[in-house]
């Protein structure tokens, strides 16, 4: 009798515990998995939104390959610490190899983003949202994809295509470099589909989202790009009415008071003065090392010194030009000395806690649009009066005198020398030097501009020599070199020749 | 004379005892005896003092005096009971002698001792497995840091490292090497049946341990299944003895310190300034190629005789003679059918480096007995509380590090007398806070409180069936703050804009951990007849863990006074949750003919949260034999053969150590701003793989058991095999994806090994020596992976490498192969391009031929071996009369370590101090250092690139032996009341012999895949102790 409670006792013991099947399905309680995500329009929006998020790390770095790697700036050598020799040094000096670290970043980063367009993409046929909202969401994400390759497509040339999801990690071992051209085609089609279904303006809420704007500037300039000319002319005419026009002041246009102004097309959002974690820190970045407080106004953080602006880039601003004191100082005074360390300026407000500035980063502005429709029309039918009003509208703010009289020669170089100060440390000027220059006629100009820096240096080395291959440009680094973490994985992914 | 073999039967166990009763004198007596005699221990008839005589039907109790000699009265036909700690005890029926004389034999000896197994425990003999006990008797006295301490050196295969000299830190325990390249190598840790986990926690007392088994071949791991690869620790806390009362009391006092030879030197002032003098006058010598001016050389370091300062921060940072102190009483009530064991514990350890401490207060109830025939119960408790005053130790930029490269020209203190916040930044010297300053104002401190409980009810059901059923439970409570105030500087600045005020920051975390398991186990022996032996286990277990954290941290302090976050102006939290949960049957069962012929099966099946929906379920199976060789017909009676016993096992186990989630893919946040407001974002962050299951390890052992000469002599030998395959691994997947890794089942590593162990006991008249050596050769060898060019590589340009490379090694350290130094621009022009070096530099090897050694890994080739060659550990323990001594040596052979932090402490840029070595460095070719050829020679001072890459200059040869402990004991004479006392001294890190110039050969910094990094630790210090322990 005892024995069978004692039995009874047993079977409750075992089954008790064994009965629950849920007891091994666990998920992490503090996140959300994916398979139960993408189904209604706050859930889309907050994809959406968390691929904009990507770009500000891409932005975050992007002065590294778009500024300092041209000869627009330079940065504030450190004697004593070159642990960023095998990084970020490299750029300006360029000795950039397939194992730089940046690089590495770089690809990685946009290819992050990819993903989250092309899934986000997948995903909303099966969303619960409106059509009207998906077909709005699909042309922002097709934006958002043209956007990044059109990048990549002029960093490395031929890339991997890349536009819809992968299910498994062995699919991307099948994916291997595109030509060029199947590229731009792509971004094309992207962009002509996100233009078709872009709203001009968003709701007050939604501002800091692509709009028809953005996408018509990002079209031209894939077009000029391509020197598609009288396509890049027909489709940047299509802006003209959507309501843009320049800030009377040139300093507003970096005001973090005056962010998404009317001259701003599109710009990164930032915001500082918070706990967001949201803030921006250029300013961090671009004061001189040994600044202190001088410039950004706190002492506990050290800035980095990099986007030095050269003396080349100094000396390329006309007498008056109102532009030049705004974009950028040529020293800073610390304990009452004058350390004559340039800057960049632009980006310089105040802000109330250290390390978290508010600026936003403008990416495409009316003046850019104006100054690449000037170019354009030259390209396509000569200096017309069309396009040296232009380009004259976007000198006269800088408090310049117009120009006349030029030739389409002379008004290539002017408009391309007005970018130049218009446009400064605002990432344009690699990408316009590789676009109107061959790889020799590039690997020559720049050939030139570092041999001014190493006779002159624009922030004295302490003492550090500089190396027999510093600023020896070829032509192969017209193009960034495929990361060798990624032939490393993948062996058929062919390198950018005259890279090891 | 008459001699007459006795078996008992103790305790409800069947132990099997043989004593030698000597009855003397066979007068006939009355009724009511007088019984005299003498107790004396097995072998060599040393009297035993203390042992505690009883008569079992009425019991009147005595103990035998310092000659062993008793006294007690009793009746003809009653049972005298003796029992002694550490002794089989015995039983002895009074017959018509009136003395009786008593041979206790040792309890840890023999084939007889019962050992603890998974889910149970068997006799020494019938084990088919490796198994390797550890008896707190044989380990001489040591400060109680932890239960991994205790291990140390015990078993052949099991290498045990103490890794840092940080108080209140864990060892390091791998047995049979690094089975996993993915999942983590540390074993399982069950204490009294509860599986804990891979790691006991700090706060367990090592005086409540009884004994520890350790379970290294899949026969007797794969029963705990998908937590078996590892190995598993089996711990059993104290116990009362029957029919024994007793009130111990010990304590323990030492002082610690970093022995002499043991610290790193470096420059002193004047010797730092002739550096920075000589690295300024070389760099104008060789790039302006001329003779430097005095009026050049900056003021700070032109005269270097007349440096004011010289101050050794090293030296600064040291508590001399830290003190430990250890108390222990335990009370230990072994009378009437409930027995129990309550002990209550204080350890308090003050840090070789000032201002860190660790203490804990313990306490446990070890409750239970048999209520009646039918049920038997236990409930065990231990109650855990401990403090940790931590300081951040690791790398040149922690304090440890920092102290080797601060300039030594600098005072402590300002003129006023004030100790300066703030050093460095004199002629472009690094500047850090200044460490003893920042030792005595930044809080870092963690409190952990720990309740472990594990309560058990087990009926008799019929004879040989049992069913026993088992509730464990753990909960944790884990707080960690932190408080860094604006006086401290940054910790590494170029010039002054390191220095203070900074932003005081602070932050605090609570963990709170849940850990339950409930195991219903029914065993069946059933009698088969006399030749045949054989019992069932089958049983059900569950376990499911929780573990809750909640941070906050806060910064922007209005001053320094309030060091806690409500005080902060910025602050923010965040709380979390992650569980798993485990089901598993297992069953065994075990056959034994003519204890003969022994085999032995067993199998779990083992389900987990952890793995992909795909593969919820495992199947860990084992099965071993053995054959005791010795006990066949045809096996000659060799007077010296005691035993011999030959057995085998194969068996599967796995590893799930592997992450709660990693089959799910998840969003996580990146938020965005829109209409200059917050806008919430996510983006992907894994792919799903709901294929993903656990790592499968499938291992075969041979071994050989021998003892000679009736057990004084015992050997075993190990061979084993284990291979490792379906390691949960991050992959390198092409980043097009839009991932850089994925986890994926991959991979094969291969641990194969042979261990020894020899223990040899002696009686030479009063001397008892017991010497115990045991060594093991394991070699891992990788024999998949997929991913690039079937190799994972771990580290950095800067600080060493380690690779995992298929048909190699786990773990090899990787970098430039340095075959000497430049000494002229000559040299560098007819060797392969090294891009910018220049003499002084070091010259490499073009290893992939191509005329250039590029800035990269590509020239990089293995350089070291971080696995020793074979691990090895010598006990000697010998008692005389009341002495005893003990010393215990441990060493490895041959392996590697990269001295990462000497990139740093041999900068030669003038940036740095740097170590005394740096005298014999490479200046110019007509003054290259003593012995430029040298692996290890420094280079020169001019110039960066060439010095501090991943080379073959920071890989030194750390082969050691350690004298690890002494001890020497002496046994009090008896005063009344107290039944024993015993006092001791005892040395720990007595002695240390390598030619590693770092503080401690078993550093290890990173992960056990990437062993033999050392980028300077917290020093391990030498312990002197001096103790007692009474027993009432």
């Amino acid at each position: 009798m005892k024995h069978q409670i004692t039995i009874g006792i047993l079977i409750i013991c075992l089954t008790a515990v064994s009965c629950s099947k849920e007891f091994l399905n666990r998920t992490d309680p503090t996140r959300i998995g994916t398979e139960l995500f993408f189904k209604n329009q706050v859930q889309v929006d907050q994809a959406v939104n968390g691929v904009y998020g990507q770009l500000q790390g891409i932005t975050n770095s992007a002065y590294i390959f778009k500024e300092m790697m041209s000869d627009n700036t330079t940065f504030d050598l450190n004697p004593l610490d070159r642990g960023g020799a095998a990084g970020w040094e490299a750029f300006e000096f360029s000795t950039v190899n397939p194992g730089n670290g940046e690089i590495s970043a770089l690809w990685n980063n946009y290819y992050s983003a990819m993903y989250n367009v092309n899934n986000t993409l997948g995903r909303l046929p099966a969303s619960t949202i409106t059509d009207a909202s998906k077909k709005e969401i699909e042309a922002e994400l097709k934006f958002l994809r043209a956007f990044l390759y059109f990048d990549l497509v002029r960093y490395f040339g031929d890339v991997v295509l890349v536009t819809k999801t992968l299910e498994t990690p062995d699919e991307a071992f099948t994916l291997l470099r595109a030509p060029q051209a199947q590229v731009y085609t792509q971004i094309e089609t992207d962009l002509k589909d996100a233009i078709a279904s872009m709203p001009a303006k968003h709701p007050a809420a939604k501002v800091g989202r692509a709009t028809k704007g953005a996408a018509i500037s990002l079209l031209g300039s894939v077009y000029l790009t391509q020197k598609k000319y009288a396509e890049a002319v027909s489709t940047l005419n299509g802006i003209l009415s959507l309501g843009y026009a320049l800030l009377p002041s040139y300093a507003d246009v970096f005001n973090p008071a005056r962010k998404n102004s009317v001259e701003s097309v599109f710009e990164i959002q930032y915001q500082g003065g918070n706990d967001l974690g949201e803030q921006s820190n250029f300013m961090y970045l671009f004061a001189p090392r040994l600044s202190g407080a001088a410039i950004t106004g706190y002492a506990n953080i050290n800035p980095i010194g990099r986007n030095i602006p050269t003396n080349d880039m100094i000396a390329a601003y006309e007498p008056g030009d109102l532009r030049k004191d705004v974009s950028l100082k040529t020293g800073y005074t610390r304990n009452n000395v004058f350390v004559p360390i340039p800057f960049v300026n632009k980006y310089n407000h105040p802000h109330t806690i250290a390390g978290r500035t508010d600026n936003n980063w403008p990416v495409i502005r009316y003046a850019d649009v104006l100054l690449m429709l000037a170019e354009a029309i030259n390209e396509a039918t000569g200096p017309t009066a069309e396009a040296l009003g232009y380009l004259n509208q976007v000198r006269a703010r800088a408090g310049l005198a117009p120009l006349a009289g030029l030739d389409k020669a002379a008004f290539r170089t002017r408009v391309l020398q007005e970018r130049r100060v218009e446009l400064a440390f605002e990432n344009h000027r690699w990408f316009d030097l590789k676009r109107t220059k061959t790889p020799a006629e590039l690997a020559a100009f720049m050939n030139a501009y570092g041999a001014k820096e190493k006779a002159n240096p624009t922030v004295a080395r302490g003492g550090v020599a500089f190396n027999a291959l510093d600023y020896v440009y070829t032509e192969h680094e017209y193009f960034l070199p495929i990361p060798a973490a990624q032939i490393l994985i993948n062996a058929q992914l062919q390198q950018n020749p005259g890279y090891l | 004379m008459n001699e007459k073999n006795v078996q008992t039967s103790y305790g409800g166990r069947q132990i099997l005892l043989l004593i030698t009763l000597l009855l003397l004198n066979t007068l006939a007596f009355p009724q009511d005896l007088r019984i005299t005699g003498k107790v004396t221990s097995g072998g060599n008839n040393t009297p035993l003092s203390g042992v505690t005589v009883k008569v079992k039907q009425n019991q009147t109790t005595t103990t035998t005096n310092d000659e062993g000699a008793f006294g007690i009265n009793a009746s003809r036909g009653t049972s005298l009971v003796f029992t002694y700690v550490g002794y089989t005890p015995a039983e002895v029926v009074v017959g018509s002698s009136a003395v009786i004389n008593v041979r206790l034999e040792a309890l840890d000896k023999g084939l007889d001792e019962v050992v603890v197994v998974g889910y149970g425990t068997r006799r020494r003999r019938d084990i088919t497995s490796a198994v390797s006990t550890v008896n707190m008797s044989d380990i001489g006295e040591q400060p109680s840091r932890g239960i991994t301490q205790l291990i140390q050196g015990q078993a052949p295969g099991v290498v045990v490292k103490q890794k840092d000299g940080r108080p209140g830190a864990e060892f390091e325990v791998r047995i049979r090497g690094i089975a996993s390249l993915g999942a983590g190598s540390e074993p399982l840790y069950v204490i009294d049946g509860f599986a804990m986990g891979t790691s006991t926690g700090v706060n367990i007392n090592p005086n409540d341990i009884e004994s520890i088994s350790i379970l290294k071949d899949a026969a007797a791991t794969a029963i705990y299944g998908a937590r078996g690869s590892n190995g598993v620790v089996l711990i059993t806390t104290k116990n009362a003895k029957e029919g024994q009362t007793s009130l111990n009391f010990s304590v323990d006092y030492g002082v610690q310190n970093i022995p002499k030879s043991r610290r790193v030197t470096v420059l002193n002032g004047p010797e730092f300034a002739q550096f920075k003098k000589e690295v300024f006058e070389d760099a104008i010598r060789y790039f302006q190629r001329r003779e430097p001016r005095i009026e050049e050389v900056p003021i700070g370091f032109r005269y270097p005789e007349q440096t004011r300062y010289s101050t050794n921060w090293f030296n600064e940072i040291l508590h001399n003679n830290a003190p430990y102190t250890d108390y222990n009483l335990t009370l230990s009530s072994g009378k009437g059918p409930i027995r129990s064991v309550l002990s209550l514990g204080y350890y308090k350890e003050e840090g070789a480096i000032i201002k860190t401490n660790y203490d804990r207060f313990s306490l446990r109830a070890n409750i239970g007995g048999a209520i009646n025939k039918f049920i038997t119960v236990g409930w065990n408790t231990a109650v855990t509380y401990s403090r940790q005053n931590l300081t951040n130790t690791d790398g040149r930029n922690a304090i440890v590090g920092s102290t080797l490269i601060m300039d030594p020209r600098e005072p402590m203190y300002d003129s006023t007398g004030a100790m300066r916040p703030y050093i460095g930044g004199l002629d472009g010297v690094f500047g850090y806070p200044n460490p003893v300053f920042l030792l005595n104002n930044v809080t870092r401190r963690r409190n952990i409180a720990d309740v472990l409980s594990n309560g058990f009810l087990e009926f008799t059901l019929l004879k040989n069936l049992k069913f026993r059923s088992s509730i464990n439970a753990r909960l944790n409570y884990n707080n960690y703050r932190e408080f860094i105030p604006s006086t401290i500087g940054a910790l590494l600045g170029s010039g002054l804009s390191g220095a203070p005020p900074r932003i005081a920051t602070a932050q605090e975390n609570t963990e709170n951990l849940i850990n339950y398991s409930a195991d219903q186990l029914l065993t069946f022996a059933p009698d088969i007849g006399e030749n045949h032996r054989i019992d069932f286990l089958a049983g059900f277990t569950a376990q499911e863990e929780i573990v809750k954290f909640i941070a906050g941290s806060g910064n922007t302090f209005p001053d320094d006074l309030v060091p806690y976050l409500g005080a902060a102006i910025l602050r923010s939290s965040n709380s979390s949750e992650v569980g798993w949960s485990l089901l598993a049957y297992i069953g065994r069962v075990n056959y034994s003919y003519k204890d003969k012929y022994l085999f032995s099966a067993s199998m779990r099946r083992e389900g987990s949260s952890r793995f992909g929906a795909k593969n919820k379920y495992g199947d860990f199976p084992a099965a071993s034999i053995g054959w005791r060789v010795s006990e066949e017909k045809f096996m000659p009676r060799f007077a010296w053969l005691t035993d011999l016993k030959f057995r085998a096992s194969i068996g599967r186990t796995g590893n799930n150590n592997i992450g709660n989630y990693s089959s799910l893919s998840f969003l996580g946040t990146n938020n965005y701003i829109l209409g200059n407001a917050i806008a919430a974002g996510k983006i992907v962050t894994s792919f799903a793989n709901s294929a993903l299951e656990w790592e499968k390890s499938d291992q075969v052992d041979l071994g050989m058991d021998l003892s000679l000469f009736n057990n004084k002599v015992t050997v075993t030998a190990e061979y084993y095999r284990k291979l490792t395959n379906d390691m949960l691994l991050p992959i390198s997947i092409p980043a097009v994806s839009g991932f850089t890794t994925s986890l994926a089942n991959i991979g094969e590593v291969e641990n194969k090994g042979f261990e020894f162990a020899i223990d040899y006991r002696e009686k030479a008249g009063q001397v008892n020596i017991r010497n115990s050596f045991n060594i093991a050769f394991n070699r891992s060898k990788i024999l998949a992976i997929k991913g690039p060019n079937d190799a994972l590589y771990y580290g950095s340009f800067y600080g060493g490498y380690n690779v995992q490379k298929v048909g190699r090694p786990i773990g090899m350290i990787y970098g430039y192969k340095k075959l000497g130094i430049f000494n002229t621009q000559e040299e560098i022009d007819k060797s392969p391009k090294q891009d910018g070096v220049i003499p002084g530099g070091m010259k490499f090897l073009d290893a992939d031929g191509n005329g250039e050694v590029t800035y990269d890994t590509k020239d990089m080739v293995e350089i070291g071996n971080p696995n020793p060659e074979f691990t090895w550990a010598h006990t000697l323990a010998v008692d005389y009369k009341k002495f005893d001594f003990n010393v215990l040596l441990i060493g490895a052979q041959n392996f590697d370590i990269y001295r990462n932090i000497e990139a740093s402490t041999m900068n030669m840029d003038g940036v740095f101090n740097v170590l005394d070595k740096a005298k014999d460095r490479w200046r110019s070719p007509q003054n290259p250092g003593s012995n430029p050829g040298h692996k290890n020679s420094q280079g020169g001072t001019n110039y960066f690139k060439w010095s501090r890459e991943s080379s073959e200059r920071y890989v030194y040869d750390a082969s050691y032996m350690w004298v690890k402990n002494i001890s020497l004991g002496y046994a009090l004479p008896r005063i009344k009341n107290i039944s024993s006392a015993r006092v001791f001294v005892s040395v720990t890190n007595a002695f240390l012999f390598t030619n590693y110039p770092g503080n401690n050969p078993d550093v290890s910094q990173r992960t056990s895949i990437e062993g033999g990094n050392d980028d300077e630790a917290y020093p391990v210090p030498r312990t002197i102790a001096i103790g007692a322990k009474l027993n009432f």
